[in-house]
């Protein structure tokens, strides 16, 4: 059995022979701290990302089985994308930076942090006609062909490999900043924003319309988000149904007529108050589930909407930077979550710097033993 | 209504127009400016933080209503000013050194300044000694820590030691928050209240700066 059989098994409640080690992923300064430390060879520590030839030797390398995160799909940025520009530099030597999707981001170098957001250019209709909206557009040009024609002969049958679904309301939370999403939706111009949220929407369907039907060889789907934070969404429930719940239903509704049965959205943060509107449209894979650094959790999301819901993550990615003791708790909260079914552990976000290559390996091999 | 419950309501939504306009049109009526600011303003953004707490509003919401309110309350400062409003304490917050991060770190400034505390924003990536010399020069009863990272949060444990050495841990009390903080967190690094969401810091603030 390989690990695509497993992944596929699990998720449709079929026997394994044993669980797969899946991850999502490094930060990059986690790799270079593993070369510097000698636990990997440098060329491994630039140029890995998830899914690539460099993250499936590491995976060899540390006895990880896969990630999860394998998704080829569509252009679904702005197009073209803003040019990143240097604006100003400040007297503390922090960097105000226009970048791809029109926020002007502060940046301090040398430090390892998620740039913060300073401003934004779609604040208003008339920013959005003439700065964005040619930027959304549908064009064949944000799909390759060519690669999708050939893929059943190129893909590995190994892994899983999914479809990227694109992103209904966190790429346009990427272009507003949450302030500037808030101000538009609550106070200055909801129709905008309706709009941005259709005209992105609409352009990513037929992107993805036309990928499967040039393609259909995939194994789940994937969204990306990141709406959610420590307590709860960056949105109301309320306000998140009314402007992307259609999106979801159609979107789901193609890709069901398409056969893809596996729907995984990837949400940072406590997920709980958006899970109606993503279950009940037809996602239906809780990942990474954040329980360290936010404290979201899978068993409740089960209790509630059943076998139907599937988890891939949950694994407090924390305890690998602490200590044999730590890692052992969470495999045996991990024993108990896929004695559920329907769950495949992974750790619950990006390997951060601080974690120890042999916690890894170690959770690794332990992962593999676990059987139903 | 009265125009007051107008201006409370008004900011609720986020209404950023109509707040400035109602407060202009309050100020023309000769309505006193604290009554404004506490009864409108100050209350209406109490009851936002309330809802907060309770899961029945979200960040948006408080964003624009906390937008609103600022807006209030600069048209009433210049009229405020002289009535020489007593704070109820006085706080130093900043998201600490290493971490650019401030959405959180002003939502708590704006509830604490809600709860008539008057706070000392020193930005984003501040050091744990412009934290600690920022209490003493201004006699701060509080010093707030943000953190968005989990790579950045180890810093408010050298807050807490840069106090200690400095000799003030008695005289402030050190509040930590933000994405990745829990309660063992605070605990195991010797700070003094954590709480989950914006406006409990506020309420916990109060009630730090009442028993300095």
């Amino acid at each position: 059995m390989n690990n695509r059989e497993r992944i596929l098994n699990i998720l449709h409640y079929k026997d394994v022979d044993r669980f797969p080690a899946v991850h999502f992923g490094y930060w990059e300064e986690l790799l270079q701290e593993w070369a510097e430390q000698g636990k990997i060879p440098k060329d491994l520590a630039v140029g890995n990302y998830d899914g690539s030839q460099k993250e499936r030797e590491l995976d060899y390398l540390i006895g990880w089985d896969c990630n999860w995160y394998k998704t080829v799909g569509f252009n679904y940025n702005l197009d073209p994308p803003f040019e990143r520009k240097l604006l100003e530099v400040l007297p503390d030597g922090c960097r105000r930076i226009l970048n791809e999707d029109g926020i002007i981001e502060r940046v301090k170098p040398g430090t390892v942090s998620i740039p913060s957001e300073d401003d934004y250019l779609l604040k208003d209709r008339e920013a959005f006609e003439t700065l964005f909206k040619p930027k959304m557009q549908y064009s064949p040009n944000r799909i390759n062909f060519d690669f999708f024609r050939n893929f059943s002969k190129t893909r590995p049958n190994d892994v899983t490999v999914g479809i990227h679904a694109g992103s209904v309301i966190g790429n346009v939370r990427n272009m507003t900043s949450v302030i500037g999403m808030s101000y538009l939706m609550y106070d200055e111009d909801e129709e905008l924003f309706g709009d941005i949220i259709d005209t992105y929407a609409d352009m990513q369907y037929k992107c993805l319309e036309a990928v499967l039907n040039t393609c259909e060889e995939f194994d789940f789907a994937h969204y990306w988000e990141d709406i959610c934070f420590k307590n709860g969404p960056l949105i109301s429930p309320k306000n998140f149904e009314k402007y992307c719940a259609k999106h979801y239903q159609k979107r789901n509704d193609l890709l069901h007529r398409h056969g893809i049965d596996i729907i995984s959205l990837d949400c940072d943060g406590v997920t709980e108050q958006l899970l109606p509107v993503w279950f009940e449209t037809g996602v239906n894979v809780m990942f990474p589930i954040e329980v360290g650094v936010w404290g979201d959790q899978f068993e409740p999301a089960r209790k509630k909407y059943g076998k139907g819901m599937l988890g891939v993550g949950g694994m407090d990615k924390t305890a690998l930077r602490k200590d044999k003791a730590a890692v052992d708790k969470e495999i045996e909260r991990m024993k108990r979550l896929a004695s559920l079914g329907g769950f495949i552990p992974c750790p619950d976000h990006r390997l951060m710097p601080g974690t120890k290559f042999e916690l890894v390996q170690y959770y690794a091999e332990e992962i593999k033993k676990i059987k139903l | 209504m009265s125009i007051i419950s107008e201006i409370s309501e008004n900011l609720q939504k986020g209404r950023l127009k109509t707040v400035k306009e109602l407060v202009n049109s309050a100020i023309d009526e000769g309505i006193d400016p604290s009554k404004i600011l506490n009864d409108g303003l100050l209350s209406g953004m109490n009851i936002i933080g309330e809802k907060f707490k309770n899961n029945q509003v979200y960040v948006p919401e408080v964003l624009v209503a906390a937008r609103a309110m600022n807006a209030g309350i600069e048209l009433l400062k210049p009229l405020l000013n002289k009535e020489k409003i007593k704070s109820k304490g006085r706080v130093c917050i900043g998201t600490v050194q290493g971490d650019l991060h401030d959405i959180g770190k002003n939502l708590v400034k704006m509830m604490m300044e809600s709860k008539g505390l008057e706070v000392i924003d020193l930005g984003t990536d501040v050091s744990p000694e412009a934290f600690v010399n920022t209490a003493i020069e201004k006699s701060c009863h509080v010093i707030c820590c943000s953190a968005l990272l989990t790579t950045t949060m180890d810093v408010m444990s050298e807050v807490v030691k840069c106090a200690e050495k400095a000799g003030i841990r008695d005289k402030v009390k050190i509040m930590v928050g933000g994405a990745p903080i829990t309660r063992e967190f605070c605990e195991r690094i010797g700070a003094d209240c954590y709480t989950s969401d914006a406006a409990s810091a506020a309420d916990a603030a109060v009630e730090l700066c009442a028993v300095q």
